[in-house]
């Protein structure tokens, strides 16, 4: 048995020469710091503003006071939410079918030759880097305002987060399955099918459900450059001032949200 | 049958694995190859089915020159060769029925694996596959709901589906406790005996060799330096083949026993 005590007498163990801190993180550290301080200079910040500015009459804060909670179940309010769940549904449904084929064409178990790999790849980082937001403006200027430009922009956005997310699942499967496939003598199409989908497809409809939450809480803002849902309604209480309709409205839209999340995160627990 | 003529293997690291082996093995013979590891035993094994391609020299598998053979020429030789894996390669994630089903991938169309829809002749098929192995009734379970002697089995299993006449099985006991071992080699011995399917196992336990094989091949650092029947080979064979006295490491029964 080894004793947890120290044997009485024992003499206090040298420990090895404790690492210095390293300069680099205190240089990352400084370097942090200063340039948060610049930047808030910069663009002005005072804390005795921000309360002077609270302490102003404030249209929108009187708004949220008297919230109009009839908002939440109105005719009109009622449609848009529809148009946005619609929305919400088709662009999840259109990103994650092509998402599949996309992601495995990026991934060396999916796609052997290595420069359309690339290409491929390079593609993907592309519509990644463009934001929502961008993608419905751009959208809006190429096919008019309405729920298209909404549905274009929702399909670009899951197809970003699907295809990144499933290509880094595709990197770390079991790739022995795929040597006992071909070793059977099946074809590429085949080895795919029977030994690579089976494996991503409960991960796979997890990154699905996540997906469709980021569409819902996206197309709450595509409406504000015009392309359709909840965003527009939001947009024309906005501009109108009517404050006190549109506090009604975010609060139906965060609980449209919450729900959906909450059924969301308990089916992907199950999943995975 | 099957014909290595000075047949070598060079990896792309520039390793050799295999170095002028020439080797005929016949219809219907269980051979066993024996060697340390990094002997190029997996080497030789793989480049039977064309997993592994030769750098240089002949093979001849069913009547298929296996260097020259195309993509479509090595689907079809692949056919024809069961394999079986150390680690038992299986989908864990899907029933032990669709990795049987696997075997049957060389002659079902695209889009019936596309939509997983597989004849009824083929579910037949598989579903002897597993009877021979005695886990027919485990069909619909998940293959990671298995022990490791089961998942072993649906591996041959699997292999026995595409109704091979060589099955090449890679160390197939190399995860298995001794008795499990034991079932496993039994099974791979009734295939070759009763099927008449060629069978070469790899296998870096003596006593399991000798007990099994009908045929030894002893590999030493990519060469063959043993080709005899089972009952031949001795301690000082072994010996030659690993190139220094044997040590408990080398039999299953004794490892066991410490």
């Amino acid at each position: 048995m080894t004793a947890v005590e120290p044997p009485v007498g024992a003499p206090t163990l040298q420990l090895p020469e404790k690492p210095k801190p390293s300069l680099f993180m205190a240089g990352l550290w400084a370097v942090v710091i200063v340039f948060t301080v610049l930047c808030a200079r910069r663009v002005g910040f005072s804390f005795a503003g921000i309360i002077e500015d609270l302490q102003r009459p404030n249209p929108v804060l009187d708004g949220l006071y008297n919230t109009r909670w009839g908002e939440m179940f109105s005719e009109r309010s009622r449609r848009a939410f529809i148009e946005t769940l619609q929305l919400a549904v088709m662009g999840t449904a259109a990103g994650v079918l092509v998402a599949l084929p996309f992601a495995l064409s990026t991934t060396r178990v999916g796609n052997p030759y290595p420069i359309p790999r690339v290409i491929l790849r390079s593609i993907s980082n592309v519509i990644r880097a463009i934001p929502d937001l961008l993608w419905a403006g751009l959208f809006v200027l190429g096919v008019g305002i309405g729920a298209l430009p909404g549905l274009l922009a929702l399909f670009f956005f899951s197809l970003a987060v699907m295809v990144k997310l499933t290509a880094d699942t595709l990197d770390g499967i079991d790739m022995g399955p795929v040597e006992a496939a071909e070793a059977a003598g099946a074809s590429h199409a085949q080895m795919l099918r029977t030994a690579v989908v089976p494996q991503i497809l409960p991960a796979f409809s997890s990154y699905a459900l996540y997906d469709f939450e980021l569409n819902l809480r996206a197309s709450a803002v595509l409406g504000l450059v015009g392309a359709g849902g909840i965003g527009n309604r939001l947009d024309f209480f906005r501009n109108r001032g009517q404050w006190d309709k549109l506090w009604g409205l975010v609060f139906m839209f965060f609980l449209v949200v919450m729900i959906v999340e909450w059924v969301s995160v308990r089916i992907r627990r199950k999943l995975v | 049958m099957i014909r290595f003529e000075q047949a070598t293997v060079t990896y792309p690291g520039g390793v050799t694995a295999m170095r002028e082996v020439d080797l005929e093995i016949g219809d219907g013979e269980f051979v066993v190859i024996v060697g340390l590891s990094g002997a190029g035993k997996s080497t030789l094994i793989r480049a039977i089915n064309g997993l592994v391609p030769l750098t240089s020299g002949k093979l001849d598998v069913n009547g298929y020159d296996v260097p020259s053979l195309s993509r479509k020429g090595r689907r079809a030789l692949r056919a024809e060769v069961g394999m079986i894996f150390q680690g038992f390669n299986l989908v864990d994630r899907t029933t032990v029925l669709n990795n049987v089903l696997m075997g049957r991938l060389h002659t079902t169309p695209t889009w019936r694996t596309l939509i997983a829809k597989y004849r009824d002749d083929d579910i037949q098929i598989a579903a002897r596959a597993l009877d021979r192995v005695g886990i027919l009734d485990r069909a619909y379970v998940r293959a990671s709901n298995l022990s490791g002697g089961q998942r072993q089995r649906v591996g041959i299993a699997r292999a026995l589906a595409q109704e091979p006449n060589i099955i090449l099985a890679d160390e197939p006991v190399a995860s298995l406790d001794p008795p499990t071992s034991h079932v496993v080699m039994k099974y791979l011995q009734q295939i070759c005996r009763e099927l008449g399917i060629t069978t070469i196992v790899n296998l870096h336990f003596l006593d399991l060799a000798t007990q099994y094989a009908d045929r030894i091949i002893g590999l030493r650092d990519g060469r063959l330096v043993f080709d005899g029947p089972g009952s031949d080979a001795d301690e000082q064979t072994f010996r030659d083949i690993y190139g220094r006295s044997l040590t408990a490491d080398d039999t299953m029964h004794k490892q066991a026993a410490l």
